[in-house]
């Protein structure tokens, strides 16, 4: 059972002039919000952990599908304009990346949905806990979980010997960048969960994750690809994640590539969670 | 009787819910999509064996449709479980090889939903038949043989494990064999460890066989694999499913 701190500390303290005891009290309320996401995302972590069957197909299916497709694609490589590789492996490592962290994107907005169904939403509803939390408190697990099948599939990609041109600070940006995705169909997730209340709908937002990571640059150039197609990758946010992410393995470092790779799903994400606050407002003053 | 009566409930099922048919449907349709989108310049990598990607692509998308309508079949099964139906239907009296071959018939059946899908929509990008119409019912016979082993193999394991959840064993294990076969490039393109396991890989003679009408005229040297391995396939799936259903009404 999540015991949550509510209890504000500077209440308790003594008398102080007006703007003081306002400033204490946002400050206060800021590190209780902080807190008690702190807890839930704890709550959140252990729950994942305890299922972690659910986590490894998320894990291995990108790894597989990676080592296949490095074999397959030996001659593929050699095309003209597709971009100059030691191995697809390279390549497709941001692709294996986002596709990994995509698996449990919704799990944010699955577990939400799953407290929904069975009551426990509403006991969080009932106790001090402040709002923002109860969202961000299952954002928080999805994006530790994220980090370290991020971790995880760097070190096993660097295994088999990919080079990242950028060094490990492109290392970082890549998992900085698959994180803020995570947070962006996390959020997305939520805002279904608190529409719907159903795990069943939210988990149907899988399939559209899935299909706009293939319908991107994520497994094949799109300077390779042809007519609508080509424009629908083009027009994917996908397409403009991976691309940058892309040129710092390959290439190296260049500032204009990290400002694209994190500001495209730092945006989305700004979005989708605030989304997902105006729904619940929604929801908790309708109700 | 008993097998015909399962198999019509299954369809009857589908035509009531028609959002069952969807994720069936869906998916094939995205992978043709997006694999004859993503990969269209394989083609000009020599040696692919065709110029038009929809011809190698579309059977490969209607036998990843067919094994969803397979696992879509076992999955009825693991509903009937949850739900104590099951049971009922164990009490009645007779063989119990009907209630699987049943399950087996409509998983076959199911996947003419997602072939046809595929061919339809790969028709729209200009897929070819130089085969003439046998073309088709290779994909059609391929596509009901590969749902009637991937739903004997579901059924061992939902009588085994008893829970829906047990299914994604059969998803991943279906996606992996899909994968690691020549689905989506002729098996001299591979190299390493992929060549020999997708030479082994059964599904490879399959894909050959299904995928010979699109690329040139039929063989019998492409096609008596091709049954071979599907027969396998179905014999195998069958032993342990009846094995396992045996076990559960015991």
């Amino acid at each position: 059972m999540t015991c949550l701190p509510t209890q504000p500390a500077a209440a308790s303290r003594g008398p102080k002039s007006e703007s003081t005891t306002v400033n204490a009290g946002a400050a206060t309320g800021l590190r209780l919000a902080g807190v008690q996401t702190l807890a839930l995302t704890r709550r959140s972590v252990v729950s994942e952990w305890r299922q972690l069957g659910n986590v490894i197909p998320g894990i291995v299916f990108p790894l597989l599908l990676a080592a296949v497709y490095t074999h397959q694609f030996t001659r593929v490589i050699l095309l003209p304009g597709f971009p100059v590789v030691d191995s697809f492996l390279d390549f497709v490592l941001p692709a294996s990346l986002v596709q990994s962290v995509s698996f449990g994107a919704t799990e944010a907005g699955t577990e939400l949905a799953r407290d929904i169904e069975n009551g426990f939403f509403d006991r969080l509803r009932a106790s001090p806990c402040m709002r923002l939390p109860l969202l961000l408190g299952r954002l928080g697990g999805a994006v530790v979980v994220a980090t370290a099948k991020g971790v995880l599939i760097i070190a096993i990609f660097l295994l088999f010997g990919t080079k990242i041109a950028g060094g490990l600070a492109a290392a970082v940006v890549l998992v900085a960048a698959a994180v803020l995705l995570v947070i962006a169909i996390g959020g997305l997730g939520q805002v279904l969960a608190i529409l719907t209340g159903s795990q069943e709908a939210v988990n149907a937002t899988f399939p559209l994750v899935f299909t706009s990571i293939f319908m991107s640059s994520a497994f094949f150039p799109t300077n390779l690809m042809s007519g609508w197609f080509r424009e629908v990758a083009e027009a994917n946010p996908v397409t403009w994640i991976i691309d940058p992410v892309r040129r710092l393995i390959l290439e190296g470092w260049s500032w204009s590539d990290v400002g694209q790779a994190l500001a495209v799903p730092l945006v989305i994400s700004v979005v989708t969670v605030a989304m997902a606050v105006i729904a619940l407002n929604r929801k908790l003053s309708s109700s | 009787m008993v097998a015909s009566a399962i198999c019509g409930r299954g369809m009857r099922r589908i035509m009531a819910r028609p959002t069952l048919i969807m994720p069936v449907l869906l998916m094939p349709l995205i992978f043709v999509l997006s694999f004859t989108g993503a990969f269209g310049s394989l083609t000009r990598v020599e040696g692919y064996g065709t110029d038009n990607v929809f011809n190698w692509m579309a059977v490969y998308a209607a036998m990843q449709g067919a094994v969803f309508a397979g696992v879509g079949g076992a999955s009825t099964t693991a509903e009937d479980i949850e739900n104590g139906f099951f049971d009922r239907l164990l009490l009645t009296p007779g063989s119990r090889v009907p209630i699987l071959v049943g399950t087996m018939a409509y998983s076959a059946l199911r996947s003419t939903i997602p072939t046809t899908g595929v061919l339809l929509v790969s028709a729209l990008g200009g897929l070819g038949l130089p085969g003439g119409l046998l073309a088709l019912v290779t994909v059609y016979v391929a596509t009901a043989g590969m749902a009637a082993a991937f739903c004997l193999l579901g059924l061992a394991v939902v009588y085994r494990f008893r829970t829906m959840r047990s299914m994604i064993l059969i998803q991943v294990c279906g996606f992996s064999l899909m994968f690691l076969s020549t689905g989506q490039v002729p098996i001299h393109f591979m190299n390493g460890w992929l060549h020999t396991v997708a030479r082994v890989n059964p599904v490879t003679n399959v894909l050959r066989f299904a995928r010979q009408g699109f690329l040139g005229d039929l063989t019998w040297s492409m096609t008596w694999p091709g049954l071979v391995a599907l027969g396998a396939m179905v014999a195998v799936a069958g032993v342990l499913a009846v094995h396992q259903l045996r076990r559960l009404a015991a």
